[in-house]
Formats: structure tokens, C-alpha cells, sequence
């Protein structure tokens, strides 16, 4: 079994030229925790998802590599944190996005499912050679899988 | 003069030159891990013949080693304290969050605790807050971040455990953390408040902030930046305990290794006391970890290069050309070593040059009448070494992690226009310690 038998390949999609605000209504819209984001030629980006916005309502000092880990001694209010979001919005995902490791088709399934409990998300299928975007496997998408293959 | 398994022959000196000037070419080229380049050139000036094991091993300064060791491991425990991030924040609040009194204040933060503690550590630990604040304040903290360099650097200056260059002429020569305090400190204030003007009409006089923002940086409660009350009482003991250890050393009898080794592990012991065997073992594991071991090792094998090359008379040699060159006047001398130790440490690593230095100052001792007659070559070489680091961005690892900060933030500090601005300044602090030995000693 390979990540081809284990993928969905109807996505809903962004594109790295979405803006950020326009990213959240779609991840609000679809109920979803991340999207996968792929070029103008339909190559595969990384990921945009809820935590990539959430950290944008965080000020840069906090975000950034050996930033502060304790925020406790600042005192701001949701409204604040909205205003940041606010600021941000018209910032481009292709900014933000995440690079998490990303399977082919022939990726073989035990590799896939070392991949999601290693990082926890959806992993994104993309050709080896073209790069294009071929499909996401969802834990669910797994496990889905494998009680049929029981059946 | 050569102990046993010191050899001195005019091939064993060329051969030790060789190896010396390839070792600083290859550190430099930073092509190859320093800590790699000096054990490397350690080896081969055993592997060649130019000093035996033995010897090799009595050309390391344990003293600096095992001050710099404890010294780091001390900070590695105080920082999970938030002390730092408290501090930053305290200064930011006591000038009512004004952009202007923030960069003095900051500057004077970093500038103390450098003195005492790490510059490194001091600046990794401070700069997040100081980027948190001008991001709320909405002011540019290019300002911010070019003033902590100069304040991380000249702090470090003040005193013998604030910057390795003094720590090595402490350890080789016997001066104490009350000589450098003594000698150091007067200049030092005076450098940092002329560093502090010409960043007032270069930036400071522009910077404003909103009141509804600068009530934002107000709301800060800095108490809250302290995660661990406890250790951070343990912490200021402890430090308090080591700063009177080196004041009272040579009244207790003690080199600076024994005491910033002592204080080490104490803290350990009191931040570790309550926590079962397995614990312990994690939090002194995460402690040693922090230790900067590339510097470590970085400085073993160039102690013992540079051993080397000494014990084949290269130095002394060394010595001899630039009193020739001097006349063996000391004011000359003295000028010679603080504006050439300023102007290299600004392009190239200090560590290895004052390494080189020291027994070449040493060298001089009979021309200017013993020990006590280099004391003006020590605190030049001392000023130059620490206060050429802030000509350019790779001048200080300071700087460096400064600038990484800045990238990230997405405002990077480019090198030429850093240098436009930061070697001049940088220059004025060389005049200021020029006039000041000259008044004082010369």
C-alpha cells in the first residue's frame, strides 16, 4: 500500500499569492486545520493552517527563532491581539507557510504514518519530478483505510 | 629558557611560524569550525616535534578555562530565571517608556550585566525584550540594537570576567577583578556616555512614540517575566558570592577558576537539591549544554599554538622588533598596542590575537623594568582588544547574535552601513582610552 491508495486528490486548495485574511475565511468556511498551498503552475508550496494564523495575532519578537518563550508579563487584551491580525491580513501566506516533510505517490504507507505521528498533521502527496500538488492523506484518511482493508 | 620538551632551533621556529600563520589564515577564512582549526594546529605542534605532550599540556591556561566554564555554566542557570527579561523591562518602565530614555536605559542594562556576566548571553536574552518593546512603542530598533552592540562590548570591558581578552591577561599576568575595576571602569563609564551622543543626533533626537503605545509597554508587569522566584534568588546568592570572590581573591588566596568553579556548583546544588537523581542529572546535563564548548576547545588548542610558537623564542623575537620599533619608549608602545589591538579586533577574531599578545607583552618586562612597568600595555591592550570589537559586525560574537536577531525581525543590519557608523564611534572610544592612559599612566 502507497500513499496514492491512501490520498484524497478533490482538494480545496490556496494559492501563495492568498492573503492571509482571505486564508482564514477559507479554513473557517471548510472546517479545516490546514490547506495545502501550491504556485501559479500548480507546484506544491507547504501548508497554511489555524496555527499560521493564530501566531500572527503574536508580535514578531515572540515568533521569532530564540524569541520570548515567556509572554506572561504582557498584558494584552483580545482586542489587541485582534488589531495585530488586523495589520496582518493583507500579508501573503506565502509568508507564512509551513514546510513540513511531504510524501510521492509510491511513498510507502508505514513511511506515511511514521511521517503523521512525527508531526501531526496531514501529510501533502507531491510528484516526485513536477512538484505538482497530487492529493493530502489525513489521519482519517488512514485509518479509514486500513479498518476497510480489515473488512 | 625552554623546559623540558621545548625544543628552540631556527627550523623548529619557522616550522611553529608556519603553522601559526596558517592556523590564524584557516580561523579566519571561518571556513573551517575554530574549535577544529586550533586543535588541529595543537596536534601538529606536538605531531611535528615542536613541543612534547607535556609541554604542550603546561601551555594551557586552566585558569581561563575553568573561570570561562564556570562563569558559563552560572549564566545558564541564571538565565531560566527571567532575571534578564525582567530587567529589560524594569529599565523600560522607569523612563516611563520614553523611545529615548528606552535606549539609554537598555544600553546601561545590557552594559552591566555584561560587565559581569556573559555578552553573549546578555544580548541573546535582552534583545527579544528590547524588539517586543520597539514593536509596541512602533519605533525602528535599528537604534536599539546598534546601541546594545557598543553597550554589550564596552560593558565587558569594565572588568575581568566581562570579556575574554581580560580574562586571559588576568589569568597570565595575576591582575585581579579589583585591578580591572579599578583601572577599567573610570574610562569605561565615560566611553559609554560619549558612545551614547552621537546615537542622540544619529537617531535618538527622531525617535517618538504614540502615548496609547507607550501605555501598552507601561502595562507590562516585568514581575511576571520572572518564571522561578526561587532559583532567581538562588541565582543572585550565588552571583553575589562570586563577585565577592573575585574582590576578595588575592586576600583569600584564590585564582578566579576556583572561585567561578566553586559558585558553579553551588548553584547547581541549590537550584538542584529538591529534585530526585534522575532530574538532577537532566538539569545539570541542560547546564553543561549550554556551555559554549567550541570556545572552549577553541581556546585549548590555540593556547597551546601559541605556546608553541613562544617556546621557540618567535615571540620574544616578535618583542624585540616592535621596541626597535618604539625606541622602547612606553607611551609608544602603549599607543602601538591599543590602536593596532583596536583596529584588528575589529576585522579579526580578538582571542587569538591577545593570546599572541600576552607573552609578547610579557617579553617586554626587562626593557620597561619588570612586571610593574607593563601595567599601561595591559589596560591598552585590554581596551583595544575589547572596545575594537564594536568597529564591525563580526567584530564581537555579540554583534553577530545582535544581527541574527535583526534578520529575523525582518530588520537586518547590513555590514557596510553597521561599519559606516559603528567604526567611527568605535574610534572615538580608542581616543577617549588614548587620552585617558595618557593621563593616567603615561
Amino acid at each position: 500500500m502507497t500513499a496514492r491508495t491512501l490520498m484524497r486528490s478533490s482538494l480545496v486548495k490556496l494559492r501563495t499569492t492568498d492573503t492571509v485574511a482571505a486564508a482564514a475565511q477559507v479554513l473557517l468556511q471548510h472546517h479545516l486545520r490546514h490547506l495545502p498551498v501550491v504556485d501559479e503552475q500548480g507546484r506544491y508550496a507547504g501548508t497554511f493552517g489555524i496555527y499560521s494564523v493564530l501566531q500572527l495575532t503574536l508580535p514578531t519578537a515572540v515568533l521569532m527563532r530564540e524569541g520570548l518563550d515567556n509572554v506572561a508579563f504582557i498584558t494584552e487584551t483580545a482586542h489587541d491581539l485582534a488589531q495585530r491580525l488586523r495589520e496582518r491580513g493583507q500579508e501573503l501566506v506565502s509568508q507564512w507557510l509551513n514546510r513540513d516533510p511531504v510524501a510521492h505517490p509510491d511513498t510507502p504507507a508505514m513511511q506515511i504514518v511514521q511521517m503523521m505521528l512525527h508531526s501531526h498533521t496531514s501529510i501533502p502527496v507531491v510528484h516526485r519530478d513536477s512538484h505538482h500538488l497530487e492529493g493530502m492523506i489525513s489521519s482519517s484518511d488512514v485509518l479509514h483505510t486500513l479498518l476497510e482493508e480489515h473488512h | 629558557m625552554h623546559g623540558s620538551g621545548e625544543v628552540a632551533s631556527a627550523g623548529s621556529m619557522w616550522l611553529a611560524a608556519l603553522l601559526f600563520v596558517i592556523t590564524y589564515g584557516v580561523v579566519m577564512s571561518e571556513k573551517v569550525n575554530r574549535a577544529i582549526v586550533s586543535l588541529l594546529a595543537a596536534g601538529l605542534m606536538i605531531v611535528l616535534g615542536i613541543l612534547n605532550q607535556e609541554a604542550a599540556i603546561r601551555g594551557i591556561d586552566f585558569n581561563t578555562i575553568g573561570l570561562l566554564i564556570g562563569m558559563m555554566v552560572i549564566v545558564a542557570v541564571t538565565r531560566q530565571s527571567g532575571i534578564f527579561q525582567f530587567l529589560a523591562i524594569w529599565a523600560a518602565k522607569k523612563v516611563n517608556a520614553q523611545p529615548w530614555g528606552i535606549l539609554v536605559m537598555i544600553s546601561l542594562v545590557t552594559a552591566v550585566t555584561s560587565a559581569f556576566l556573559d555578552n553573549v548571553t546578555t544580548v541573546l536574552l535582552v534583545v527579544p525584550v528590547t524588539l517586543l518593546i520597539t514593536e509596541e512603542l512602533k519605533v525602528k530598533p535599528y537604534p536599539y540594537l546598534f546601541a546594545m552592540i557598543f553597550a554589550s562590548n564596552i560593558g565587558g570591558t569594565a572588568t575581568l570576567i566581562g570579556d575574554p581578552p581580560n580574562i586571559m591577561i588576568g589569568s597570565a599576568t595575576g591582575l585581579t577583578f579589583n585591578d580591572f575595576a579599578y583601572n577599567l571602569s573610570p574610562v569605561i563609564v565615560i566611553i559609554m556616555a560619549a558612545t551614547l551622543i552621537p546615537i542622540y543626533f544619529i537617531w535618538g533626537r527622531y525617535l517618538k512614540a504614540a502615548p496609547e503605545d507607550r501605555q501598552r509597554v507601561m502595562q507590562f508587569n516585568e514581575y511576571e517575566a520572572i518564571t522561578d522566584p526561587m532559583l532567581l534568588r538562588h541565582c543572585l546568592i550565588v552571583i553575589g558570592l562570586v563577585i565577592a570572590g573575585f574582590i576578595f581573591a588575592r586576600f583569600l588566596g584564590l585564582e578566579a577558576a576556583t572561585v567561578a568553579m566553586t559558585g558553579a556548583a553551588l548553584l547547581l546544588l541549590l537550584a538542584n537539591w529538591r529534585h530526585g537523581p534522575e532530574e538532577q542529572s537532566k538539569h545539570v546535563l541542560e547546564a553543561f549544554n549550554e556551555v559554549e564548548w567550541i570556545t572552549i576547545f577553541f581556546f585549548v588548542g590555540l593556547f597551546i599554538v601559541v605556546h608553541g610558537v613562544d617556546s621557540t623564542g618567535l615571540l620574544r623575537l616578535l618583542a624585540d622588533k616592535m621596541l626597535a620599533l618604539t625606541g622602547g619608549n612606553l607611551t609608544a608602545t602603549s599607543m602601538v598596542i591599543l590602536w593596532s589591538s583596536a583596529i584588528l579586533s575589529a576585522i579579526i577574531d580578538n582571542i587569538p590575537f591577545v593570546a599572541t599578545m600576552i607573552p609578547l607583552i610579557k617579553a617586554m618586562a626587562p626593557t620597561f623594568g619588570g612586571p610593574e612597568g607593563l601595567m599601561p600595555l595591559w589596560w591598552s591592550l585590554s581596551l583595544g582588544a575589547c572596545l575594537g570589537g564594536n568597529g564591525t559586525l563580526i567584530g564581537a560574537s555579540a554583534n553577530l547574535v545582535v544581527a541574527g536577531f535583526a534578520e529575523r525581525a525582518g530588520q537586518p543590519i547590513r555590514f557596510v552601513q553597521y561599519t559606516l557608523m559603528a567604526f567611527p564611534i568605535m574610534l572615538l572610544s580608542i581616543v577617549i582610552s588614548m587620552i585617558y592612559l595618557q593621563m593616567r599612566y603615561l
